[in-house]
């Protein structure tokens, strides 16, 4: 079981992908389901509108997509009655992306909808980068603050605080590293031999539309790790944080 | 195909950029498999320790295979004799240009130091490459207010703006006669912005090899293969991997 824990659905800024091409792509490269989120306007703002496109996606796809539901945390209560309605439309994790909704993953905005994903079950993809993005040891002390919910710590900070993604994953056992864009022959062996990390803390995502899908798998399929770690960064781990 | 963006092992220093060691002749190994014609060899010792011998190591590594590998050397701007050094690395050694990576070293692209370092990296034909896309100190505004200042040398943003600030580093390749970008862990997408945008003669490609846990470089390798996916036209990429590095390199000195 393939599953790729994040792709964005929808026109972004340089990039737009629509429901009938991942569907084909998945089919191509062998991958059974991927967790989609809505595209980055309605990340920013539509959310309701973003939530609504990737719940009919996932509808129509047989049990391929599963949706995220995203809700700006400067709507407050708001966003959590938007996560609330997703929910009921069949979201089942939530994904942030601080930069676009602008606001900082310790400033409190968010925890009504952390504490929202505690209550449903639901893991939180997080994106890292490089600032502006947030980074890696900020989202593993918010991870520590939410010591039930499980955070993906989408791009691993790629790349220059992929320096920081070994720490953040030893400092919160509830966060999980990404593979996309990181090189198996650099990051991800460094973190698959640590023996507080090891392969069962990473799960494998394309990225899609910011990415080369098939490039991205490879750098998992080509990773010299026996089948039973491949088998969890590829679909296992996520598997289980959807619960 | 030229890379613009390679590392030679790190020798002498330890770090958590190192990698495997490996031989210039394992290196060109690497570049053949890759299909990988000549490439750009930044120094690596040099940004941890920058002392005359580790651009000595550079190039003897380089000179194993002049055809293949051009080597760029590095300084510390803040050190006494840094302008001197340049000359030495340009001259005696045979080195192409300078490598500096300012987040790693430790300096401002504003300090007026950097600017006998570029008069003699510029009256002796070579350009300087900088990492960027890094805050605090390797972001392309800052490099190109250094291109401003020395605007015959040639400057190359090593990284393309990296993940999140290479729509800074298009907007200043555009606006900055004399700098120019090389894609390298750049992610695909916006790769395939700055080609449609860029001005088409300043886009360079690099994959960062040498840093991997294998002599063989397999991401770069994969890097390389890449590039199929990312959606440009045939005249783009005759651009980036052969026109654009050898005008660049060739026309330098
Ligand atoms: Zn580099």
């Amino acid at each position: 079981m393939i599953i790729d824990a994040h792709v964005r659905l929808g026109r972004g800024r340089e990039v737009v992908l629509e429901p009938e091409a991942l569907i084909t792509s998945m089919d191509r490269l062998g991958i059974d389901k991927a967790l989609v989120a809505p595209d980055e306007r309605c990340i920013a703002v539509d959310d309701r509108e973003g939530n609504d496109r990737v719940a009919a996606a996932a509808a129509a796809s047989g049990g391929r997509l599963i949706p995220y539901a995203v809700a700006n945390p400067w709507r407050g209560a708001r966003a959590v009655d938007e996560l609330r309605r997703a929910r009921d439309a069949g979201a089942r994790a939530l994904c942030v992306d601080s930069v676009l909704q602008g606001f900082d993953l310790l400033d409190g905005l968010l925890d009504p909808l952390l504490e929202f994903a505690r209550d449903a079950g639901w893991f939180v993809y997080v994106r890292t980068g490089t600032p502006p993005s947030a980074l890696p040891l900020p989202l593993a002390s918010l991870a520590r603050r939410f010591p039930d919910v499980a955070f993906v710590m989408g791009r691993s900070g790629a790349t220059d605080f992929w320096i920081d993604a070994a720490p953040a994953l030893r400092y919160a056992g509830n966060l999980f590293g990404d593979t996309c864009y990181a090189p198996w022959d650099t990051v991800l062996a460094a973190l698959a031999a640590d023996p507080e990390i090891g392969a069962s803390r990473l799960v494998f995502s394309t990225d899609s539309p910011y990415t080369v899908p098939e490039a991205e798998l490879s750098r998992v399929t080509d990773w010299p790790i026996t089948d039973t770690e491949r088998a969890e960064v590829l679909g296992g781990v996520v598997g289980r944080l959807l619960g | 195909m030229i890379d613009f963006h390679t590392h030679t092992p790190s020798w002498r220093t330890s770090s958590w950029l190192g990698g495997v060691s490996f031989g210039a002749d394992e290196f060109v190994g690497f570049m053949d498999v890759a299909g990988i014609e000549r490439a750009v060899v930044l120094s690596h010792d040099g940004l941890f320790d920058p002392s005359p011998s580790t651009n000595d190591d550079l190039a003897a590594f380089v000179a194993e295979f002049p055809d293949r590998l051009l080597g760029f050397g590095t300084v510390h701007p803040r050190l006494e004799g840094a302008p001197e050094e340049v000359a030495r690395m340009m001259g005696p050694l045979g080195l192409r240009g300078l490598k500096l990576h300012p987040w790693l070293q430790g300096f401002s692209m504003h300090e007026a130091s950097l600017d006998p370092i570029c008069e003699v990296l510029a009256a002796e034909g070579g350009m300087l490459l900088s990492h960027d896309g890094t805050p605090p100190y390797s972001t392309a505004g800052q490099i190109a207010a250094l291109a401003r200042r020395h605007p015959t040398l040639p400057v190359v943003l090593g990284h393309g703006g990296l993940h999140d600030t290479w729509r800074e580093a298009l907007t200043l390749v555009s606006e900055t006669e004399n700098l120019y970008l090389c894609i390298c862990g750049t992610p695909p997408y916006a790769a395939r912005e700055i080609l449609a945008k860029a001005p088409p003669h300043k886009v360079l490609f690099g994959t960062d090899a040498g840093l991997s846990d294998r002599v063989s470089q397999d991401y770069a390798v994969a890097r390389v293969r890449e590039i199929e996916g990312w959606g440009i036209t045939p005249e783009q990429k005759q651009a980036m991997l052969v026109d654009n590095p050898r005008a660049l390199l060739d026309g330098a000195r």
